[in-house]
């Protein structure tokens, strides 16, 4: 986690070719259809519309 | 009229009391204002607006749920009208002294907040970098629709496709 010059924690998200979405720092997460706990560290969030455990990525993305 | 000049290339609704603004060019897709309010938001309709759908503070609570200026409202009345603080000056969003109250109270955002829509794309608010297709960009206060039902035309953004193929999720 990158540190920014105020001293604190930079949220980065990054865009994974092909698969989820990729957070890492602080967020608050809001599911309007589900009520799901964040998980520790990571979070991978679905993009490809397949997983069984939205919103996170659960690697339907690779069966195509 | 300097601040209707943002109105370019929009359209206007109005009732009896207050007229909505239409910006597409603004619209990120979060989908508030048809999950809200279908009687007077329908994509589906043409024109997608009907301002006799619904009472006038139903209308305006949902136009406020818009996360960017693509809807804004005004009282008809412009004596009514009370812009809200500078940093949103080239926004034409009024909203009513309570809510103004609410905001100037709201604490400030830290942790990035990351919506899921029903049935529409992540929403993320706040400061926060984002790394896609080799690009890496960062956001101030930023506000960034990314697609979730795999469909859309401009990734990693949201384009609107999930409502035509669907998409439950």
């Amino acid at each position: 986690m990158e540190e920014t010059k105020s001293g604190k924690s930079k949220t980065i998200i990054e865009v994974i070719d092909s698969g989820p979405l990729k957070i890492t720092g602080n967020i608050v997460l809001k599911d309007f259809k589900r009520d799901k706990e964040i998980p520790m560290g990571e979070v991978l969030l679905c993009r490809c519309g397949k997983s069984s455990d939205k919103p996170f990525c659960d690697g339907s993305h690779k069966n195509k | 009229m300097s601040r209707d000049q943002s109105l370019s290339g929009g359209r206007k609704y109005s009732n009896d009391e207050i007229t909505v603004y239409w910006k597409p060019s603004a619209c990120i897709h979060a989908s508030y204002c048809y999950r809200e309010l279908l009687e007077v938001f329908d994509p589906g309709r043409r024109p997608w607006v009907d301002m006799k759908g619904a009472s006038t503070e139903k209308i305006i609570e949902t136009v406020n749920m818009c996360p960017t200026e693509a809807l804004t409202w005004k009282w008809n009345e412009e004596a009514k009208n009370q812009p809200v603080g500078s940093d949103q000056s080239n926004h034409i969003r009024f909203r009513r002294p309570e809510l103004l109250a609410q905001d100037a109270n709201a604490p400030e955002e830290n942790p990035v907040t990351v919506k899921i829509m029903n049935d529409g794309p992540i929403v993320l608010k706040g400061d926060f970098s984002l790394a896609y297709s080799g690009i890496n960009k960062d956001f101030r206060e930023g506000i960034v629709s990314i697609c979730r039902c795999g469909a859309s035309e401009h990734q990693p953004f949201c384009d609107g496709h999930h409502r035509k193929i669907g998409f439950i999720g």
